[in-house]
């Protein structure tokens, strides 16, 4: 605290998360684009015999890219921004710097062992959460290892008022300890019975309770993973990039108490025309349409920052991924409602609009947020400049075009299947066979998977972008203080 | 008080705490017994068929295949009389899904068979043409796991007072008993199946998972 | 307990909570437009966390006076 010329951030816990970040990111993706191709053709399900179905990579791509890619995403820019907004460098405590190295390691190994689990078959099946309990108990290490690197910066910090994107992060590491804690309630067999698989295990809740509890949690893992800590980047992220105050910082504070209150109510979406009570199915249906209010709000509040600065957006790719993430924020929390609305729902639900909503809130929101949230903390971390601006242009274009197709085509498919498994003849019979719905979307799935690919080679590009900027970029002598340097 | 809040970093985290686990507490909670019981008729499953779902989670089936049938005439036109709650009374986990890439599965049992079934998982497409499911050939060779199902099985019974051994109930029994009842169940659909790998791995005394597979698809009815 | 009294204060804390919340969402916002022009708060500034965030910058707030005079 004294010599403060000699006192720098400590980035070596957020450059470790960097790489977590990247390398998780190729894997979850990669198989993301493998699957999708398989939908539409089938034959490429047998290329690595029992452990390359589409039903064995399907959680290996979702938990890779949630607690994979994004969680690591999260975690790098949280040891990046928990020190520089409260002030205070990691290097100052020496337990904050074991607990971070530990948190990485033990984070590292957790996620190996998962991986291996999916690719053997080993998991709970309930989605996002498919872990078993030895798994489970190392999960809570983990993340009560990260409470401690919160509260213990917290505690020693410089800057008495915690920054809105303080609030955020807060809030993630609280709503997904206790939304995993209650969802991954199970009862270990072998110490009941004495015999069996020693790691399996049986879930609290059964049938109707495990569902409420299931997408209590499922839905709500998306609030607190998807939104909550990627708004936390975002509030600091934009305005550091641009320069530009955040435009209303009270109308952030209170856009942040109406998504904690109303978040969590509106998990009785996924749950519509299913055996759970009416009252949950109707009280999650309006609370997702309440639910627009608070998203719109922190997105409103991010694209007016840039009020009058829009010729940024022309000069600077990062501004420009952050700009478009908040607009795809703004999409896919508007089209999250619609579909929560029951007669919409009932189309809908069980049909590929629910993948195509999902993924354009991922990869335009939570995927580009993330990158640009990288490649500002790259110049920073590294003392270079960015390797090459041109590179990052096409490299957005590309994504974009990727988003596109990916969603533009999820939703065709989901409305022709949903009208088609509806549809009936003039004497009220159902006018399809369940395989008509199938084959007819094929052409669908060919284009979704090579929007996907699109994205995946953009995301090979950031990839090469982040490690020449790491090894062979221009030195940069001081920090920059808002736009990152970048050579064309 | 709301400026202390934002200066009380802890006071703040249980304020946030408060805030979302509420609605928790609401939804979830009290719904916890009623939902809870039986429909009438609703039976647990036997070991070889909690082995099957195993082997149906194991593989993730459910990352394709719904088994909710929801109250509209095209879906009951489809897939037969429309879900019950209680229906579910035993399903840990539920296994309802959230994508219907192929059909809904909640009441297979009423119009596919054992040899369908066989065909099917060695090769769709030669019973559903245009089929994109992949076939599940590993699981005529992998052995199904009698002794974790029977471990689950006590475990709920002990820990949940699941109605095994009771009357019109499945048995449960010692394991040996289990396993007697679980050989007998498998020896029918293996006398249905044509697979002469699976029927000589069960004169060895061994179960695969395609068979523990299909006496739990064909349960579901 | 019976269903129906579960069911009653499912509803009365439901019905109460979400008007004490509401309640005080809309006198956070009082709180935050009155502390203002009052001038005992200004929440504007706080933004500038994010921008002046050196490790040598000053704090908007230091968290202990003696801090303050150190930096």
């Amino acid at each position: 605290m004294q010599a403060k010329d000699a006192l720098n951030y400590d980035y070596s816990v957020a450059k470790c998360f960097t790489y977590a970040a990247i390398l998780f990111g190729i894997v979850g993706m990669l198989i993301g684009v493998v699957i999708a191709y398989q939908m539409a053709f089938p034959e490429l399900n047998y290329l690595a015999g029992e452990y390359g179905t589409y039903s064995r990579l399907r959680p290996l791509h979702t938990s890779g890219v949630i607690f994979g890619f994004l969680l690591s995403g999260i975690f790098a820019t949280w040891y990046y921004v928990g020190q520089r907004v409260l002030k205070v460098s990691m290097a100052e405590s020496p337990f904050l710097m074991i607990v971070g190295k530990l948190h990485f390691w033990l984070y590292m190994i957790l996620m190996t062992i998962a991986v291996v689990n999916l690719f053997m078959g080993i998991g709970t099946s309930k989605e996002y959460a498919e872990l078993e309990w030895p798994l489970d108990i190392l999960v809570v290490v983990v993340w009560v290892l990260w409470g401690f690197s919160i509260f213990g910066l917290v505690g020693i910090r410089r800057e008495k008022t915690l920054y809105i994107s303080m609030w955020y992060y807060i809030a993630t590491f609280l709503g997904v300890a206790m939304l995993y804690l209650f969802n991954n309630m199970e009862v270990p067999t072998y110490f009941v019975a004495g015999m069996g698989k020693w790691y399996h295990s049986v879930s609290m809740y059964a049938g109707s309770n495990d569902a409420m509890v299931q997408w209590w949690y499922g839905h709500n893992a998306v609030a607190f993973v998807f939104t909550v800590p990627i708004i936390a980047m975002i509030y600091y992220f934009l305005p550091k990039e641009s320069g530009q105050p955040v435009f209303s910082y009270k109308l952030s504070l209170l856009s942040f108490w109406g998504l904690m209150f109303v978040y969590l109510w509106a998990g009785g979406h996924h749950l519509i025309y299913s055996t759970v009570p009416d009252w949950v199915q109707t009280m999650g249906s309006i609370f997702s349409i309440v639910l627009i209010l608070p998203s719109w709000g922190s997105a409103i509040n991010m694209l007016l920052t840039m009020k009058g600065q829009w010729g940024q957006l022309k000069e600077n790719p990062l501004v420009k991924f952050m700009v478009f993430a908040s607009t795809f924020y703004m999409l896919s929390t508007l089209e999250g409602p619609i579909q929560s609305i029951k007669s919409v729902n009932a189309l809908a639900h069980f049909t590929d609009w629910i993948p195509g909503h999902v993924h354009d809130g991922t990869l335009g929101w939570v995927g580009f947020m993330t990158m640009a949230a990288l490649y500002h903390m790259a110049p920073r971390m590294y003392k270079r400049e960015l390797y090459s601006k041109k590179l990052m242009e096409s490299q957005f274009w590309i994504q974009t075009t990727g988003i596109v197709m990916y969603f533009s085509s999820m939703w065709i498919a989901g409305i022709t299947q949903g009208m088609m498994w509806r549809a009936t003849d003039q004497f009220g019979n159902l006018a399809y066979s369940f395989i008509d719905t199938v084959t007819v979307l094929i052409p669908y799935y060919a284009l979704r998977a090579t929007g996907g690919l699109l994205y995946l080679i953009g995301f090979f590009m950031f990839t090469y972008n982040m490690y020449k900027t790491m090894t062979a970029s221009k030195a940069i002598e001081s920090e920059p203080q808002n736009a990152s340097p970048m050579a064309a | 008080m709301f400026h202390w809040l934002e200066k009380n970093p802890f006071f703040f985290a249980v304020g946030v705490f408060l805030v979302i686990a509420y609605a928790g507490i609401v939804t979830i909670l009290p719904d916890f017994m009623e939902s809870a019981r039986p429909v009438t008729g609703t039976k647990p499953y036997t070991v070889l068929e909690l082995a099957g779902r195993h082997v149906y989670i194991k593989d993730s089936c459910n990352a394709c295949h719904s088994q909710l049938i929801r109250p509209f005439k095209s879906e009951t036109d489809r897939y037969g009389m429309y879900s019950l709650s209680g229906e579910y009374a035993y399903d840990r986990p539920f296994l309802w899904g959230s994508k219907r890439t192929g059909p809904d599965l909640m009441r297979v049992g009423n119009y596919r068979t054992t040899d369908w079934h066989e065909y099917h998982m060695l090769d769709p497409i030669s019973v559903v043409p245009g089929s994109i499911m992949p076939a599940y050939k590993h699981m005529f060779k992998n052995n199904a796991d009698i002794e974790t199902a029977y471990a689950e099985a006590l475990t709920v019974k002990k820990v949940f007072n699941v109605p095994y051994d009771q009357a019109d109930m499945p048995q449960l029994g010692t394991y040996d008993e289990s396993k007697k009842a679980v050989m007998e169940q498998a020896a029918a659909i293996v006398a249905d199946m044509k697979s002469t790998e699976v029927k000589e791995a069960f004169k060895r005394g061994e179960i695969k998972e395609i068979v523990a597979l299909i006496a739990y698809l064909n349960s579901l009815k | 307990m019976e269903m129906e009294t579960i069911r009653e204060l499912q509803a009365y804390g439901y019905i109460f909570a979400t008007i004490f919340l509401s309640v005080i969402m809309y006198g956070y916002l009082y709180h935050l437009y009155k502390a203002e022009k009052k001038g005992t708060r200004n929440y504007e500034q706080y933004a500038n966390i994010a921008l002046n965030d050196n490790i040598d910058d000053a704090p908007i707030e230091s968290r202990t006076p003696s801090n303050k005079e150190k930096e």
